[in-house]
C-alpha cells in the first residue's frame, strides 16, 4: 500500500520511462543515413530481376517457360525457336516491372539458374516504358551484377 | 461376353479384349507406353503390370487376354514396386532434360515418373547416346529421349504402310531407325509425334516455339479434303500455331496435308485486310473503300462467278443468296474438275460411311489416286487389305497405295466404255439385269478385260464402289457414272440399305451444292472461254485458284488477262497477281459455321478463333455485296442464313434440327443427290491423238491453301515426280526416248521433259497437274513426237 502511494507519488513509471529514452538519447545510433549509407542486405533479397550467362558467354536461360507460367502476376512474355545450332533459346523474354510482385517464384522455377533477383531495387524511373525489362537489359543486368549474384547462390546454396 | 473383377468390382466386356483394354473402358487406371488402341500390341514397356489371383507373377494387361471370374488387382504395394524398378530402368539412358523437351507437360514419362517413380535416380554411369536421324521436314527426331515402345515402327508398319521405321539390334543397343531417304514416305507421318510417348519425336516446324499449358483448343473441321476430319486447332494468342486431330473423332489420324497447313494461316499469303489495286500494288484500305471499288466493277456488268466448294454450308449459301439477288444472269462455276456438268446418276459424294466401305465384302475402285486424295480413306482400306479382305482396283496408273490389292488392273481412259460394257455382259450371262442396260451395250463395240475383273467384283454379297477423278473428269463422265448405276443395279448393290454406289468429290459440301447450285451450275471452262472472247466483264472469285487447280488452267488464264478480277478470300495466292479488289474472308478456323463432308456427315463449329485481321464471314461478305449493290439484303444474320439453306436445299432439312439443337450432329447424314430418270448412251467418237493424258494429283500441291504452306511446298518438291510421264512401252512403240520430246495436242505443242514409269498403263501421259505441264491439263488426249518444238 506504501509502496504503491510512493510509486503513484514520486512518478516512477515515469522516471523509469524517461531512463529508457535516456539511455537510447546516448546509445550508438542505427539510423542508416540513405543513400550515403546503405543496410546489409540478405543473400535471399528479392530486387531487380537480372538474366544470367555461363562464363563461357552462352545465355543459360533454355526458353522452358516454367517462369511464365509459374509467375502469379502474369508479368513474363516469352517467345522461342530453335537456334540455328539446334539449341532452344528464347526471341523474347519481357518482364513487365510494373506487374511483377517480387514474390521469386520465377527464380525458384528456373531449372538453370537463368533468372535471378539482385539486390538491386534503385531503379525507379519517371516513365512506365523503363520498367518494361527486355531481354536484352536483363542480360546487361545481369552482366552488370553476375558476381554478386555468384556470391549470393553461393551463400545460399546449402539451404536449397 | 466375358465378366471378371477388376479391383473387386464386376465388370462385363466383350470376350477376348486383353485387361488392359477392360481396364480403360472402366476407368481404372492403368500406366502403359507401348499399347496403343490403333496398333498391334508389342508388350515391351512392362508398365502395365497388374496382380491376377492365383497368377505366381504379374501379368503385362495390355498383352492377357480376360478369362471369365479372374481376379485382377491393379493397385498392390508389389506393383507400385514393381512400376517404381520399371520407370528406373526406362530412365536410365534418359537424358531429363524436360525443360528443353517440347513433350514436357503433355508427357507419358514425366507424368508417370511422378507419379510411379522413385523421388531420386540411382544411375550414374554414363548415359548412351544415339544419333538423331532425319526424317524429312515433318518430324524432328531426339532419340536419346526414345524408351523404344516401337509405337512408330507399328505405325510405319501397319498403319502408314511404308515400313520406313525399324529397330536395330536388342538390349541396351536397341536402336529406332528410320529407312528413309530424304523424307518419310507417308503421308501420314505428322501422326509420329502423336503418338511417341516422350519427347523422341515431335512436330518439326512447331518445334522449340510453344509448350502444351500455352495452347487454347478449337474444335474444328478439316476443308483441305472432301473427308473433313475433326481437327483440334491449338492456338496461342489467337494465333494458329498446330493442328491434331480431335480426341473424339471419327478418325484417329490426320494427313500431313491437313495437318502442317497450319504453315498457311501463319505466311503472308493470308488476306487480312481489304485492298484494291493501285497501279501495280495491292493497297490496303478500308472495307467500305474496297466494297466501293467491288461494285465499281461489278454493278451493270457481265459478270461470271467462280467459288471453291471449301467454304462452309451457310458461306456457300450466300453466294447463292448474291448470285439470286444481285447478279441473276451471271454464269457460275465452281467445278474445276468437272469436264461434263451434265446430272449424274449419282452424285458426287458417298451413300456408305468409311467404316462400312472398310467391311463390305468387295471395295472396288475405279481411277483414283486414293493415297494423295483421301489418305485416311486409303488407311481404312489398308486395314481392310491387312486382314486379307478383296480390293479391286482399275486405273490408268497402279497408284502406290502401300497396300496389297487383290485385282489391280491398268487401263486407258478411252478404254472405261468398254470395260463397263464388259462388265454389263458378264452380268447380263450370269442373269444380273437392268432396265437400259442391253441398249448400253449395244452402243459399245469394244471389250476389255478390265470388265471380268469388274463383274467378278460386282457379284459379292455387298460392293462398295468408289468412283475416282478418272471418270468424274472424264469427258463422257455423266455415259460412265450411268452405265456404272447399271451396273449396280443389275448387281443389288444400289437398294436402300445397300447402296454402294459413291461418286469420291473433289471437295467438301457435295451434297448442299447439288441442291442448291444444281439449276445454274456452268462448266468452269466455258465461263473462263466466255471471259476470253470478252462475254464478260467481270470475274468475282470466291477462294478459287483456277490457274493453279483444275482441269482449265490455260483458259482461266487467258480469260484472267482479258477482265477484272474482284477476289473473295482467306489466301490470296496466285491469284493476287491478277485481282483488281481482294476482300478478306474468314478461315475455317475463325467462323462459326456447318460443314459437311463426303460421308453427308455433318460438323457444327462453335468456337472459332478470333480473327486477326479484318476478315468476315463468307456470309456477311456476300451480304454486304448485296446491301452495296443496292439490292434488298436476303437475310442479315446467321439464323436467316440458315433458313435459307434448309430452303433452298431440301435434302439439307435436319439441319435445321442441329441448329436449333434438338439433334446432335453426329446423329445425322446428308444424303448425296441421285438423278432418277437420266439415261445417257454412249456416243463414241474417235480420238484424232493416240495418247490418253491423265492429270496427277499430288496431296502438297493442289489447292491454294497448300500452296500457301512452305512446309507443303518443300515435302511437295521432296516428293514430286517428273512433270511428264510414260510408260517405257509407250516410248518403244513411237521409237522415242525419254528426255525432251514434243506434246502434241489440239491447241499446241509444248516441249517437256519426258520420265519413265513402269506403273502407268501404256498409252497414257501423266502430267503433274502443277509445275511446267499444268497447262496440259486440259487436254484429254496428245501425241507425243521427237525433237523440240
Amino acid at each position: 500500500m506504501i509502496k504503491r502511494t510512493l510509486k503513484t507519488w514520486l512518478l516512477w513509471e515515469l522516471v523509469m520511462g524517461l531512463a529508457l529514452t535516456g539511455r537510447y538519447l546516448f546509445k550508438k545510433k542505427i539510423t542508416v543515413q540513405y543513400p550515403e549509407e546503405r543496410t546489409w542486405l540478405s543473400p535471399r533479397f528479392r530486387g531487380l530481376h537480372a538474366l544470367r550467362r555461363y562464363e563461357n558467354g552462352e545465355e543459360r536461360c533454355i526458353a522452358c517457360k516454367l517462369c511464365e507460367v509459374t509467375c502469379p502476376a502474369l508479368a513474363i512474355t516469352i517467345e522461342s525457336e530453335e537456334r540455328d545450332d539446334g539449341s532452344r533459346r528464347t526471341t523474347r523474354y519481357d518482364i513487365d516491372m510494373t506487374k511483377c510482385i517480387f514474390c521469386g517464384f520465377c527464380t525458384e522455377a528456373c531449372p538453370v539458374d537463368a533468372i535471378v533477383e539482385t539486390q538491386e531495387f534503385e531503379y525507379a524511373s519517371e516513365t512506365r516504358e523503363a520498367l518494361y525489362y527486355t531481354k536484352d537489359m536483363l542480360l546487361d543486368v545481369g552482366k552488370r551484377y553476375e558476381p554478386q549474384i555468384a556470391s549470393n547462390i553461393a551463400a545460399d546454396a546449402r539451404y536449397q | 461376353m466375358t465378366e471378371l473383377f477388376i479391383n473387386d468390382e464386376e465388370v462385363t466386356v466383350p470376350a477376348g479384349t486383353s485387361i488392359l483394354e477392360a481396364c480403360r473402358a472402366n476407368d481404372v487406371e492403368v500406366p502403359y507406353f507401348c499399347y496403343h488402341p490403333e496398333l498391334s500390341v508389342a508388350a515391351n514397356c512392362r508398365m502395365c503390370l497388374v496382380e491376377i489371383e492365383g497368377w505366381p507373377k504379374p501379368a503385362a494387361s495390355c498383352c492377357t487376354p480376360v478369362a471369365e471370374g479372374m481376379k485382377v488387382v491393379t493397385q498392390t504395394e508389389g506393383l507400385e514396386k514393381d512400376r517404381a524398378m520399371m520407370m528406373e530402368y526406362l530412365l536410365i539412358n534418359h537424358p531429363l532434360d524436360c525443360p528443353v523437351c517440347d513433350q514436357g507437360g503433355a508427357c507419358k514419362l514425366q507424368d508417370y515418373a511422378v507419379e510411379h517413380g522413385e523421388g531420386k535416380g540411382r544411375y550414374i554411369e554414363e548415359k548412351r547416346i544415339p544419333n538423331d536421324k532425319d526424317l524429312g521436314p515433318f518430324v524432328n527426331t531426339c532419340m536419346t529421349r526414345c524408351i523404344h515402345c516401337t509405337r512408330c515402327v507399328r505405325f510405319a508398319d501397319e498403319i502408314a504402310g511404308t515400313g520406313d521405321m525399324g529397330v536395330l539390334n536388342r538390349g541396351d543397343h536397341m536402336l529406332i531407325e528410320g529407312v528413309v531417304e530424304d523424307a518419310l514416305a507417308s503421308e501420314l507421318s505428322g501422326n509420329l509425334p502423336d503418338i511417341c510417348p516422350v519427347g523422341a519425336l515431335l512436330d518439326k516446324p512447331s518445334h522449340d516455339v510453344s509448350r502444351p499449358w500455352e495452347m487454347t483448343r478449337h474444335k474444328s473441321t478439316c476443308t483441305q479434303c472432301p473427308q473433313g476430319c475433326d481437327i483440334e486447332i491449338e492456338s496461342r494468342n489467337d494465333e494458329v500455331m498446330r493442328i491434331r486431330p480431335a480426341k473424339d473423332g471419327v478418325e484417329p489420324w490426320i494427313c500431313d496435308r491437313g495437318r502442317f497447313v497450319y504453315d498457311a494461316f501463319r505466311s503472308d499469303n493470308r488476306l487480312l485486310s481489304p485492298k484494291v489495286r493501285e497501279g501495280s500494288a495491292l493497297i490496303d484500305v478500308s472495307w467500305d473503300d474496297a466494297i466501293t471499288r467491288a461494285v465499281s466493277l461489278l454493278k451493270g456488268k457481265r459478270v461470271g462467278i467462280v467459288f471453291s466448294p471449301d467454304w462452309s454450308v451457310e458461306g456457300l449459301t450466300a453466294i447463292r443468296l448474291l448470285q439470286d439477288v444481285a447478279f441473276e444472269n451471271a454464269q457460275v462455276a465452281f467445278e474445276l474438275h468437272r469436264r461434263d456438268t451434265r446430272p449424274f446418276a449419282f452424285e458426287e459424294g458417298l451413300s456408305m460411311s468409311t467404316k462400312s466401305i472398310e467391311n463390305a465384302d468387295q471395295v472396288v475402285v475405279l481411277g483414283s489416286d486414293l493415297r494423295q486424295r483421301l489418305p485416311i480413306l486409303m488407311q481404312r482400306l489398308r486395314k481392310r487389305a491387312n486382314a486379307n479382305k478383296p480390293i479391286t482396283r482399275i486405273g490408268a496408273m497402279f497408284y502406290r497405295t502401300n497396300a496389297d490389292l487383290a485385282v489391280d488392273v491398268l487401263i486407258r481412259p478411252r478404254d472405261w466404255h468398254a470395260v463397263i460394257a464388259t462388265a454389263m455382259v458378264q452380268l447380263n450371262e450370269l442373269g444380273k439385269l437392268a432396265a437400259g442396260m442391253d441398249a448400253w451395250i449395244e452402243k459399245v463395240d469394244a471389250r476389255h478385260d478390265a470388265g471380268k475383273r469388274l463383274a467378278d467384283a460386282l457379284i459379292a454379297d455387298s460392293c462398295a464402289m468408289l468412283v475416282g477423278e478418272e471418270i468424274r473428269s472424264h469427258e463422257d463422265a455423266a455415259t460412265l457414272i450411268h452405265g456404272i448405276d447399271l451396273l449396280m443395279r443389275a448387281a443389288g448393290h444400289a437398294e436402300v440399305g445397300k447402296d454402294g454406289r459413291n461418286l469420291l468429290p473433289e471437295g467438301m459440301n457435295a451434297q448442299l451444292l447439288s441442291g442448291v447450285f444444281g439449276d445454274i451450275r456452268t462448266s468452269a471452262g466455258d465461263l473462263f472461254g466466255a471471259a476470253a472472247n470478252g462475254d464478260l466483264d467481270t470475274l468475282l472469285l470466291v477462294g478459287s485458284d483456277p490457274v493453279g487447280d483444275g482441269l482449265f488452267s490455260r483458259q482461266a488464264k487467258t480469260a484472267l488477262e482479258k477482265v477484272d478480277l474482284v477476289q473473295v478470300a482467306a489466301i490470296s495466292g496466285d491469284m493476287g497477281d491478277y485481282a483488281s479488289v481482294q476482300l478478306p474472308a474468314a478461315a475455317y478456323s475463325e467462323i462459326d459455321g456447318t460443314f459437311i463432308n463426303m460421308e453427308g456427315r455433318v460438323r457444327v463449329a462453335d468456337n472459332p478463333l478470333s480473327t486477326l485481321g479484318e476478315q468476315r464471314p463468307m456470309w456477311k461478305v456476300m451480304m454486304r455485296l448485296v446491301q452495296a449493290m443496292g439490292c434488298d439484303v436476303p437475310a442479315v444474320n446467321l439464323e436467316e442464313v440458315r433458313a435459307k439453306v434448309v430452303e433452298l436445299a431440301p435434302a439439307c432439312a435436319e439441319l435445321a434440327d442441329v441448329w436449333s439443337g434438338e439433334k446432335d450432329a453426329r446423329t445425322i447424314f446428308v444424303p448425296s443427290a441421285r438423278n432418277k430418270g437420266t439415261s445417257y448412251l454412249p456416243t463414241l467418237t474417235e480420238k484424232t491423238k493416240t495418247l490418253d493424258l491423265v492429270g496427277r494429283y499430288s496431296i502438297y500441291r493442289e489447292g491454294a491453301w497448300v500452296r500457301a504452306s512452305e512446309l507443303l511446298v518443300e515435302a511437295g518438291n521432296i516428293h514430286a515426280m517428273d512433270d511428264v510421264i510414260v510408260h517405257p512401252d509407250t516410248l518403244k512403240e513411237l521409237g522415242l526416248s525419254e528426255g525432251k520430246l514434243t506434246v502434241v495436242t489440239d491447241s499446241g505443242e509444248f516441249s517437256f521433259d519426258v520420265g519413265l514409269r513402269t506403273d502407268v498403263s501404256p498409252g497414257v501421259v501423266f502430267v503433274a497437274k502443277r509445275g511446267v505441264a499444268g497447262d496440259l491439263s486440259t487436254e484429254t488426249s496428245v501425241d507425243l513426237k521427237g525433237g523440240q518444238s
